[in-house]
């Protein structure tokens, strides 16, 4: 089942994990945000293989809601 | 009493109007960022508008309630649910021991704050509950809320409707948050809007200036077009420094727009007392509310007022928080 | 400049900032000094609190109870029964701090700030060439020849900013532009014409060059220092920086975090402003160490 993983807050992207076709189990960190110098990480919940990454590192200002991460 | 089982992102405990009497020792007065949210939330359950409550920034924490009590929410929606079930923003709340509150992400605003019936109970620290974590005082052991902390709240007092769930703020009481993600701030010229030319003014009050992520307690950074400046920044004793911002080291008013080089700083709750670098605008208390509630990526536009102006909108406010607005 | 007549200018809807000049002059420290000891005397409503510093004034209002005009009304009439600054003394303490200047701590945070933010050139010798001094020892002795006064508190809870009593010392240095995101604890530093002692670790933007072992902020109160505050510094203090090698500095720490420092504070000195303008007069300003 596809899962989409959005971005909780908004703030910057400090670390991308997984690239498309990574397997990832559940809990697993996709991607790691900073917010007032404070590291957010974002997992996934279902686990699955990567189909899309929307991030870069060092991205600057992306916003909360945004999808970041697809996985299958 | 509760347990911190999730803090969120940054939450702490606050009070209103903070830390004050100490700004020459360099504590700057701490508190909540938005007090219109802060101050209802207290009302809401029966406290005195500056008992201690916590403000979430963000993401919200997950709280286990182990006393019966009565709570309110108010600020960022940051879908709070009390036992899986959704618990409303702007309505005091029976909370029963053994229940849990859990908050997440902000959608709207960014600051949300918990108010407890009695008011959060910790020790205080030169007069005031507000934490000041980057210096360790106040608040929970000087900082955030950390997982595993009990936090002590005093039994409700027996103001009318204390601790009564089901009030709720009139809607027009309410602060309402823009849905195109741009902002009006007021602003007050002054104490050094000599320093900018008269180009540079016009262009600081008709640009859009985006907050940057690198904002906190602190200081809210703002990204826009340059400054310029008039003579008296470039024709001064050398010690004011060599940069135009530069200026001998002075007393920084909350809320002052700070210059450092090209980078404006609004100086927020837990920012500097004093520095070396210009403040040609200052934020007045009545727009502070909206500072805490806009997310890096919002644009402000800076509108000019005159301290009297400024003064009468502290006073609305002021009427707004009262117990008159309370349902 | 020392002004004539003290500018009064608004801060918002709360704040009052009283200038009452534009250069680096003990003679304006008094006078806000002055100011705040008047105002907490007069038992003025309306002001909540006040901070002041080296040529101005910072005042909290309640707009509630005074107006901006009636303040700088009442705040006038205060400044003119203070007097002539020359007849001020005050009790003042000296505090000397073993200081490793040069040090690697300090370099390290200017290494990273080029690493990460932008390049510039090591902050003792940006110093030194832009005060014309011969090198960085030169900038050592000159910058710990003199006492240090200390005029304000803040930035940082319980961090001082000091100017330089001896004239023959005084030097300048822009700050930096970004600022550092951070600064080590106990460290020396220069911006404008004042020295400043970060107590904790901060961001800043004063050059920066030296640092000292000694704690000037407890909120454990570990030492008799502390007993009144968790600040270790007044205004009207004074501190003289000793050089030291890296060595001392790590023996002094270990003292410190064992318990068994003992800070070194001379307690009996009066300082007097009149006999401190005389000796300025005696000197040769363009002399240096």
């Amino acid at each position: 089942m596809a899962e989409r993983i959005e971005t909780m807050v908004p703030g910057n992207v400090w670390k991308v994990l997984v690239k498309p076709g990574d397997k990832v189990s559940p809990g697993d960190v996709l991607f790691i945000l900073e917010v007032m110098k404070t590291e957010v990480p974002h997992t996934s919940e279902q686990g699955g293989t990567v189909k899309a990454v929307h991030i870069v590192e060092a991205q600057e200002g992306v916003d909360a809601g945004m999808l970041a991460v697809e996985i299958d | 009493m509760f347990d911190v089982i999730q803090p969120g992102l940054e939450t702490s405990i606050q009070d209103y109007p903070g830390r004050i009497g100490f700004w020459n020792q360099g504590f700057p007065p701490s508190g909540p960022m938005d007090s219109w949210s802060f101050r209802l939330a207290n009302l809401l359950v029966g406290n005195p508008v500056g008992a201690a409550g916590l403000e979430a920034q963000y993401m919200g924490p997950t709280l286990k309630f182990s006393r019966d009590g009565v709570i309110a929410i108010c600020g960022a929606d940051m879908q709070a649910k009390l036992d899986g079930q959704p618990a409303p923003l702007w309505e005091s709340i029976a909370v029963k021991s053994g229940q849990t509150l859990a908050m997440s992400a902000a959608k709207q605003g960014v600051r949300a704050y918990i108010a407890f019936a009695g008011g959060i109970d910790t020790p205080p620290w030169l007069g005031s509950r507000s934490t000041f974590h980057k210096a360790g005082v106040g608040g929970m052991e000087g900082h955030a809320l950390k997982p595993g902390q009990s936090i002590p709240v005093a039994a409700g007092q027996g103001a009318a409707g204390a601790g009564t769930a089901g009030r709720k703020v009139k809607p027009e009481a309410r602060p309402r948050f823009p849905s195109d993600k741009t902002w009006s701030i007021e602003v007050v010229a002054g104490p050094n809007d000599d320093w900018i030319d008269e180009a540079g003014q016009q262009r600081f009050l008709s640009s859009d200036w985006k907050l940057s992520a690198k904002s906190d307690r602190t200081g809210f950074r703002l990204d826009g077009p340059q400054w310029t400046f008039t003579e008296k920044a470039y024709k001064k004793a050398p010690e004011n420094g060599a940069e135009p911002s530069n200026i001998i080291d002075h007393g920084y008013p909350l809320g002052a727009i700070n210059l450092a080089g090209q980078t404006p700083i609004i100086l927020v709750n837990d920012g500097p007392s004093m520095g070396g670098f210009i403040n040609p605008y200052t934020v007045p208390s009545a727009a502070f509310w909206k500072l805490g509630q806009s997310k890096p990526g919002d644009i402000y536009r800076f509108k000019a007022i005159s301290v009297d102006e400024a003064q009468a909108q502290r006073l609305a406010l002021n009427a707004i928080c009262q117990n008159s607005n309370i349902v | 400049m020392i002004y004539e007549r003290p500018r009064y200018l608004p801060g918002g809807d709360r704040y009052m900032l009283i200038e009452f000049g534009n250069e680096m002059n003990l003679e304006l420290n008094f006078k806000a000094q002055g100011l705040a000891a008047a105002i907490q005397q007069s038992g003025n409503g309306g002001v909540i609190e006040t901070a002041p510093c080296f040529a101005s004034m910072l005042i909290h209002y309640d707009p509630d109870k005074i107006g901006f005009k009636d303040l700088t009304k009442e705040m006038q009439s205060l400044i003119d029964a203070l007097g002539p600054s020359d007849d001020i003394e005050l009790d003042s303490r000296l505090f000397y701090f073993p200081t490793c200047y040069l040090d690697p701590w300090t370099k390290a945070a200017v290494d990273d700030y080029c690493a990460k933010i932008t390049k510039k050139k090591w902050d003792p010798e940006y110093v030194a060439e832009l005060n014309g001094l011969a090198d960085v020892q030169q900038l050592v002795r000159v910058h710990s020849g003199t006492e240090y006064w200390v005029a304000a508190l803040g930035f940082w809870p319980g961090l001082p900013f000091m100017m330089a009593l001896d004239p023959r010392c005084v030097l300048t240095a822009p700050k930096y532009n970004p600022p550092r995101t951070w600064t080590p604890q106990g460290t020396v530093g220069m911006g404008g014409a004042s020295t400043a002692i970060y107590p904790v670790a901060t961001p800043g933007g004063y050059q920066i060059f030296a640092r000292i072992p000694v704690p000037i902020w407890d909120t454990e109160k570990r030492f008799p220092e502390f007993s009144q505050s968790i600040c270790l510094f007044r205004p009207g203090d004074r501190v003289k920086f000793v050089p030291v090698g890296v060595e001392e500095f790590e023996h002094v720490e270990a003292q410190v975090k064992d318990g068994s420092y003992v800070y070194n504070v001379v307690d009996y000195q009066r300082f007097s402003v009149r006999n401190y303008q005389k000796w300025v007069k005696s000197l040769n300003k363009s002399d240096r160490f």
